[in-house]
């Protein structure tokens, strides 16, 4: 038994050890829709330019609610029905960073650590001694600084940066599950209800069952 | 009316007695406690697997070129395609859950025991399908964990002698997993399901002629038996209604936990993800072959590791009814292997490290040892356990069975005797 | 419920109700979470929100030439818009040999441009454009300029969209304004 145990207390020290790799900060997504709006805006102006989201169509924008000037503005004269497709094309892309930049639309379910993996990548970029940067979460990327977080370590432009990142995080954690907001909703019916209809069959079973005795 | 539909139907079919003789009249013991839910629920995630994979076929598309885009289609624009999916997804781990622990129950009890050996193979046969089903239904959303899982898993029968590598071809009709074997995991995962319900219905006429097992693992007398019908069929919707509540728990807070991250990228026959597991009902049997560090080795020490669930009848040689109710060592030895599979599934979930593989080695040694120590534990249990004094009823039991057995051995003789 | 107390058989009597009732409250609380967990089966099988996206269609007519036509397809099904010469509207002025008489004024929203759905009311084809007017090659029904049958077998004019002009050259196909 004593050596289960210690068995069982390596195999813990070993599983924390392993999740440790790279420490992410928590983020604290805001799901309303004036934060998406506004992650949506930034990512616009920031990521897409090389970056596709090919699951999210400008539709999907409005009937979420987004104001219809702004989503025009962002779909110029593409169809209402096309999906988010980086302006630069993947050749390009390849040619600039050797590497073609990945589909956003999946991005926070697709990374062990969701939301605070991306949030904590956007914001992990550090100047290094040689003057390039670096970036603590994803040492290998090929992606430049977007948001200048390796230069705005302090103050009001360190908190801005933050802000944005977190309105991005927001945007892409939306766009990966659309009907999570309806999904919990629904939840709380379900189970609720399951309460009500469970607790009416253990009298029923109780009542039934006394007749035994 | 319906009366008289029931009458018409009852002189050309025996429906009214078939529903009261197997059904609602069906004789079960009375003190059967909440682990015989596990059965019915089993039966009823069958039924909702089913039901979501029958819909989510008509928006599924099985083409390496289709396939995420279809499931992405599913989650986001078909009308509450997300519950479909999640729910099927769910129902997958739910069903292992209630599997597992049908089979626990089994163990503990020893009701895999005379007469009841066919329930126990027909329910072995069942988890192989159910393992072959979940696994194929695993490539269909074509993600890097699909594709990867897949392909580790058909390289298994390289082990085959001689013609490995042309089964590993056959298996996936070209020779990486590519579209062929999409498409043929998708016709076979759509029919597994229909087979399984084939072996369902062998399971349960095999348990209407020996009858449920009970805690006490005493047979009881007639008036100890109650019908199925109000008691039982009360009791499990019951246990159903708890089952739903924590399934709803997954299926609307916490779906993604079931899903690993890296099925969120679409499959890449150029890259491996760092880290690939199995789906965690895999995992300790995926720790037996990563413990055995030879390939042919590692295939049998998990084929071994699961097919030897069909020895325990031969294994357990002990008279003793009940399972681990009367006798300490042979619970003693449950809760080992119990609490082996738990340290196995966590070696199979990490990455192998030194450390690991040695734990995942210990107890793959501890896992067969558990099994091959049965015979001597239970023939010595047996000597201790009669000397100590056991309950009359059991002993009782115990004689009769004995009995029994000389009865027909006598009566084999003497038909051979006529004969001859 | 009430009359346990009054006789012995009540007693039982009573307790059955009871039970009765409880057992008949949870079947209908049952019943309902059934039917309700049919719902989104059901509507699984509905148009998806992709589908219902091509319940319209925008349509940019800049560039078609006076005497073209140009189709496009809205909810799967072709859509004819025709910018007509003065010479085509000229030749739907009358109601003479429409067999379904409707004026031509009714049937669009400016006379140079006519939008019809292109699927003939006979059993489905799609009319070719011939000379002024379609005809319909299954079954040989004609159609003139305004899309109205002037020789059978089918029975109604070619069906009119809803549709509106965003601007000058823009209509969008499937919407009222
Ligand atoms: C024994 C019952 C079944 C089990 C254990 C099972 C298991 C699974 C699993 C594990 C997946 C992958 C889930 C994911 O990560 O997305 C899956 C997918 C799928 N299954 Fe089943 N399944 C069963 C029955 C059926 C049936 C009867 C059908 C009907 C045709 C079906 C159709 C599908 C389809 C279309 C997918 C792909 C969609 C998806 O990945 O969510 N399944 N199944
Ligand atoms: S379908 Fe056009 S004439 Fe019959």
């Amino acid at each position: 038994m004593r050596t289960l145990l210690k068995i069982v207390l390596l195999s813990c020290i070993s599983l924390s050890a392993w999740a440790n790799e790279a420490v992410l900060d928590k983020v604290n997504l805001e799901n309303d829709l004036k934060s998406i709006e506004r992650g949506a805006d930034t990512l616009m102006g920031a990521c897409h330019s090389c970056h596709t989201l090919k699951y999210v169509h400008y539709r999907d924008l409005l009937n979420f609610g987004m104001d219809k000037q702004k989503v025009e503005a962002w779909r110029g004269d593409q169809p209402l029905d096309s999906a988010l497709v980086a302006q630069m094309s993947e050749a390009d892309a390849i040619n600039m960073f050797g590497k073609a930049p990945p589909d956003l639309s999946l991005m926070v379910k697709a990374r062990e650590g969701g939301p605070n993996y991306v949030y904590s990548y956007l914001l992990g970029y550090y100047q290094k001694p040689d003057g390039s940067t670096g970036n603590h979460i994803y040492p290998e990327t090929k992606m430049p600084d977007i948001l200048n977080s390796g230069g705005s370590t302090e103050g009001k432009q360190h908190a801005e940066v933050q802000a944005q990142a977190r309105d991005i995080v927001s945007f892409l954690t939306w766009v990966s599950d659309p009907h999570e907001a309806e999904r919990l909703r629904l939840g709380y019916y379900v189970i609720g209800y399951l309460i009500v209809l469970t607790t009416l069959l253990y009298f029923v079973k109780k009542q039934v069952w006394s007749k035994l005795n | 009316m319906p009366g008289r539909i029931v009458e018409w139907i009852d002189q050309r079919f025996p429906l009214t007695s078939f529903v009261k003789h197997e059904l609602t009249g069906y004789p079960t013991p009375r003190n059967l406690s909440y682990w015989w839910n596990f059965g019915f629920l089993a039966g009823f995630v069958l039924v909702l697997q089913v039901a979501t994979g029958i819909f989510l076929a008509m928006h599924y598309k099985a083409d390496v070129a289709l396939s995420f885009d279809s499931i992405q289609h599913i989650m986001r624009d078909v009308n509450y395609g997300w519950l479909l999916r999640y729910m099927h997804a769910v129902g997958a781990s739910a069903f292992f859950f209630v599997i597992f622990v049908h089979m626990a129950r089994t163990l503990y009890y020893g009701s895999y025991r005379a007469p009841r050996e066919l329930m126990w193979w027909t329910g072995q046969g069942l988890l192989l399908l159910l393992m072959a089903t979940a696994f194929m239904g695993y490539l269909l959303p074509w993600g890097q964990m699909s594709f990867w899982g897949a392909t580790v898993i058909t390289n298994l029968f390289r082990a085959t002698p001689f013609f490995g590598d042309q089964i590993v071809i056959w298996l996936r009709g070209d020779f990486t997993v590519g579209d062929a074997t999409l498409t043929r995991f998708f016709s076979l995962h759509y029919l597994m399901p229909f087979i399984i319900f084939g072996a369902v219905l062998i399971h349960l006429v095999a348990l209407h002629t020996v009858k449920s097992s009970n805690p006490s693992g005493i047979n009881l007398a007639d008036k100890d038996n109650i019908p199925f019908h109000p008691y039982f069929t009360t009791k499990d919707l019951y246990g159903l209604g708890i089952f739903l509540i924590i399934y709803s728990i997954f299926v609307f807070f916490i779906p993604n936990s079931l899903i690993e991250p890296a099925n969120n990228i679409p499959a890449n026959p150029m890259q491996t993800p760092n880290h690939i597991v199995p789906e965690w009902y895999f995992l300790p049997f995926y720790a037996i072959l990563r413990s055995v560090p030879n390939l042919v080795g590692g295939v049998l020490a998990m084929g071994l590791s699961v097919i030897i669930f069909a020895f325990m009848p031969f294994l357990d040689r002990s008279r003793i009814p009940g399972g681990a109710r009367y006798r300490p060592i042979y619970k003693l030895r449950f809760y080992l292997f119990v609490l082996d599979m738990f340290i196995l599934g966590y070696v199979g979930y990490v990455p192998p490290t030194t450390q690991t593989i040695l734990i995942g080695q210990i107890a793959t040694v501890i896992y067969f040892a558990s099994y091959f120590i049965i015979p001597f534990i239970s023939v010595k249990e047996d000597a201790w356990l009669f000397k100590r004094g056991l309950p009359p009823e059991v002993m009782a039991l115990i004689e009769k069975e004995a009995l029994d057995k000389e009865e027909r051995k006598q009566k084999r003789l003497r038909r051979q005797g006529d004969i001859t | 419920m009430s009359n346990t107390s009054s006789e012995p058989i009540s007693e039982q009597l009573g307790d059955g109700n009871r039970r009765d009732f409880l057992i008949k409250v949870t079947s209908v609380v049952g019943g309902v979470g059934v039917a309700a967990a049919c719902v989104p089966f059901v509507a699984s099988m509905n148009p998806s929100t992709d589908v219902l996206a091509k319940a319209e269609t925008e349509v940019d007519i800049t560039d078609i030439p006076a005497g073209g036509v140009r189709t496009v397809a809205w909810q799967g099904k072709p859509v004819f818009i025709v910018h007509r010469t003065p010479e085509q509207i000229q030749s739907v002025s009358t109601t003479a040999n429409a067999l379904d008489p409707v004026p031509d004024s009714q049937r669009v929203q400016h006379p140079e441009w006519l939008v019809v759905v292109g699927v003939c009311t006979h059993m489905g084809c799609v009319p070719n454009k011939e000379g002024l007017g379609w005809t319909c090659h299954c079954h040989g029904s004609q159609y003139d300029d305004s899309g109205r049958v002037v020789r059978g077998p089918a029975p109604k004019n070619l069906e009119v969209p809803p549709y509106y002009f965003v601007s000058q050259n823009k209509i969008i196909i499937g919407k009222v304004a």
